[in-house]
C-alpha cells in the first residue's frame, strides 16, 4: 500500500498572522513573552495550527460530538 | 521454566525472585539489597533516578520477610524492587514531574494508588525515577536531573517521557518500573531501551495521586523485561477507583492465568499506510514478529495522520490549560523547550480543540470496526532506534524531522483512542527497537497473550546490556 505522505494542509497559517495571534494570545492571557522566546512559541504555533488545519479540513457532521469524558 | 536466582539478582524477573522468595530460596531483604548496590553502582551513569527510598525499602523487606517466618501467605510480586516514574506520588517525596517548579511543593503525604496495589502484592518500592519535564517529552533529556541514559549505548537516549523508567529496567537496576503514557511514553523508551511495555486501555488502570498531563490522554502502565512481568504487575494493579474520574467501573480481569494460550485462534495483520515501516531496523523488526504471529494480511488504519495531529493539538492546548499558571508565574523556571510548546498550545483557539475532540469519536468507531477482521494489529514502535543525546532531527525516508515531536510518530495515532498495546523489543545489533502489538478495548490478554508468545519463540527479549 502506498504510503500517505504529510502534507501540508492549504489552510496552513501564514506567519504574518501567527505573530498576531501570539502577541495578542500573551496579552490576552496574561503571559509574560521574553522576546527571546518568541521565536520558539512561534516556530511551535505555527507547528500546531498546521496540524490543526489538518483536522479542520476533515468533514464532520453537525451532530458530531467530542470524545471528552464526563459523567453526569 | 523460570531460572530461580538465589544470590545474583542481576536481570533476574520479577517472576523468578518472587518465586526465590516465597519459596525461602532468598529473602526479599538479601533482593532489595542487592537492587540498592546496583543502583549505586550502575546509576551514576545511567541518571534513572532522582530519588532512593533506600530505608523504606529496607524496612518493607524486613517486614515481608517476617511475615514469611510466620507462615503468612506472600503476593504474587513477593519482594520485587520497583520503581516509579517521578510524577507519581511517593509519601515523603515531593512529585516532581521532571520539574524545577515543583521541587518547592510540599512531601506528598500518601503514596499513588498503583504504588499501594503494587506493594500489596509484595513489591517493594525503591526509588523515584527521571523523567521529561511535565512529561511533555519523547527524548528523556531533562535539564533540571540531566538525560537519563540508554542502557545499549550512554550516548544515546533513553527514550522519553518516561526515560528513567526504560533506563532503569533496561539496565537491570530495578526488573520492573511504572510509568506514564500520554502519547507514547511508555512504547518510546521500550523500543529505545529494549524492554516490554504495557500501555493499558484508557480508563483501566487508576491515576489517582499521580501528576497529570492531558487527562483525556493521560494513561499508567509498567516497563518490565518479559511479558509475565507485566502481567503480573498490570493484574495487581487493575480494579476500579472513584479517585480518577476516568477510572472503569469494570471487573478485575487477570491475565496471567491466560498467558499461555498463545496465538492459536487469534487474527493479527500489520498495519500499512500510515504504519508502513521506514527504516532498515522497523522493516526487520515488523517482518519477525508478522512472520511469527502469522500476519499475513495488511490492515489500513484510517485517516492515522489526521488522528496524530489531532493528538497534537489536543495535547498542546490541554498541557498548556494544566500549566497556565505557572506559564503566568515562573516561565522561566521550564525546561525552555517545554515552556515554548505550551505558551504555543495557550494560545491554540479553543474551536480547533473541539474539532480534534469531535475527529477523535468519528476517529475511534472507524478503528473499532477493523477489530471485527482482526484481532491485533501490530505496528512500529518507533521510527528508529535511539538517536544520539542532544540530537536535533533524524531522517524518516528521504524527510528530515525534529526528534522531540516525532519519536512517537507511530504511537500517538493509538493512544489517541485508548487502545491497549504491549510494546516488545526485537533485540537487534547494536541497539534493539520494539513493535507495538495493538487490541480492541479492554483486551489486555490479547497484547499480552501475543507478546508472550513471541518471547516463547525467541522472536523478542529484553537484550542484556554489557555493565
Amino acid at each position: 500500500m502506498k504510503r500517505k505522505v504529510i502534507r501540508k494542509s492549504a489552510r496552513a497559517p501564514k506567519q504574518d498572522s501567527i505573530e498576531s495571534l501570539v502577541v495578542a494570545g500573551a496579552q490576552a492571557l496574561g503571559l509574560t513573552l521574553d522576546p527571546s522566546w518568541e521565536a520558539g512559541v512561534k516556530f511551535n504555533l505555527q507547528l500546531i495550527l498546521r496540524h490543526a488545519a489538518l483536522v479542520d479540513e476533515f468533514p464532520l457532521p453537525d451532530d458530531a460530538e467530542p470524545a471528552e469524558i464526563f459523567h453526569a | 521454566m523460570l531460572d530461580v536466582p538465589t544470590t545474583d539478582f542481576d536481570f533476574s524477573t520479577a517472576a523468578e525472585i518472587a518465586i526465590a522468595v516465597k519459596s525461602g530460596r532468598s529473602t526479599a531483604l538479601a533482593v532489595i539489597e542487592a537492587a540498592l548496590a546496583r543502583i549505586r553502582e550502575r546509576d551514576p551513569v545511567l541518571n534513572s533516578f532522582t530519588a532512593v527510598t533506600e530505608q523504606r525499602a529496607l524496612l518493607r523487606a524486613e517486614a515481608l520477610d517476617a511475615t514469611r517466618e510466620r507462615g503468612e501467605p506472600l503476593g504474587p510480586l513477593a519482594g520485587v524492587p520497583f520503581a516509579v516514574k517521578n510524577l507519581f506520588d511517593v509519601s515523603g517525596l515531593p512529585t516532581l514531574a521532571g520539574s524545577k517548579i515543583n521541587r518547592d511543593m510540599p512531601p506528598a503525604t500518601r503514596d499513588a494508588v498503583l504504588i499501594e496495589r503494587l506493594e500489596a502484592a509484595g513489591a517493594i518500592l525503591v526509588g523515584a525515577l527521571n523523567m521529561g519535564e511535565y512529561a511533555y517529552d519523547f527524548t528523556g533529556e531533562n535539564v533540571h536531573d540531566g538525560a537519563s541514559r540508554n542502557p545499549h549505548d550512554h550516548e544515546r537516549m533513553s527514550g522519553g517521557s518516561s526515560g528513567g523508567s526504560g533506563a532503569a529496567v533496561g539496565g537491570g537496576l530495578v526488573p520492573l518500573a511504572l510509568g506514564s503514557d500520554t502519547n507514547g511514553s511508555i512504547r518510546v523508551p521500550s523500543s529505545l531501551c529494549g524492554i516490554f511495555g504495557l500501555k493499558p486501555t484508557y480508563g483501566r488502570l487508576t491515576r489517582a495521586r499521580t501528576f497529570p498531563f492531558v487527562a483525556s490522554l493521560d494513561h499508567l502502565g509498567p516497563f518490565a523485561r518479559s511479558a509475565l512481568d507485566l502481567a503480573l504487575a498490570y493484574d495487581a494493579m487493575q480494579g476500579f477507583d472513584a479517585g480518577d474520574s476516568a477510572c472503569a467501573s469494570r471487573p478485575v480481569e487477570p491475565v496471567a492465568p491466560v498467558l499461555e494460550q498463545g496465538v492459536d485462534g487469534l487474527r493479527v495483520a500489520v498495519a500499512a499506510g500510515y504504519f508502513k515501516c521506514n527504516s532498515g531496523e522497523t522493516c526487520y523488526a515488523i517482518d519477525r514478529v508478522s512472520a511469527a504471529l502469522g500476519a499475513n494480511r495488511d490492515i489500513d488504519i484510517p485517516e492515522a495522520q489526521r488522528a496524530r495531529a489531532a493528538a497534537f493539538i489536543i495535547t498542546a492546548s490541554e498541557g498548556a490549560s494544566l500549566h497556565l499558571n505557572r506559564l503566568r508565574a515562573r516561565a522561566r523556571d521550564f525546561d525552555p523547550a517545554v515552556r515554548d510548546r505550551l505558551l504555543a498550545g495557550a494560545m491554540t483557539p479553543a474551536s480547533l480543540v473541539v474539532k480534534a475532540q469531535k475527529f477523535r469519536r468519528w476517529y475511534r468507531a472507524q478503528v473499532l470496526k477493523l477489530f471485527d477482521e482482526v484481532d491485533a494489529i501490530i505496528a512500529p514502535a518507533t521510527p528508529c532506534t535511539a538517536p544520539l543525546i542532544g540530537q536535533q532531527t533524524f531522517m524518516f525516508g528521504d524527510t528530515e524531522l525534529p526528534v522531540r515531536a516525532n519519536l512517537g510518530l507511530y504511537t500517538q495515532p493509538i493512544s489517541f483512542i485508548g487502545l491497549p498495546v504491549v510494546a516488545v523489543p526485537v533485540p537487534l545489533e547494536p541497539l534493539p527497537i520494539g513493535v507495538q502489538i495493538i487490541a480492541a478495548p479492554w483486551r489486555e490478554d490479547v497484547v499480552l497473550r501475543l507478546a508472550h508468545a513471541l518471547e516463547m519463540q525467541g522472536v523478542v527479549a529484553a537484550p542484556r546490556p554489557a555493565v
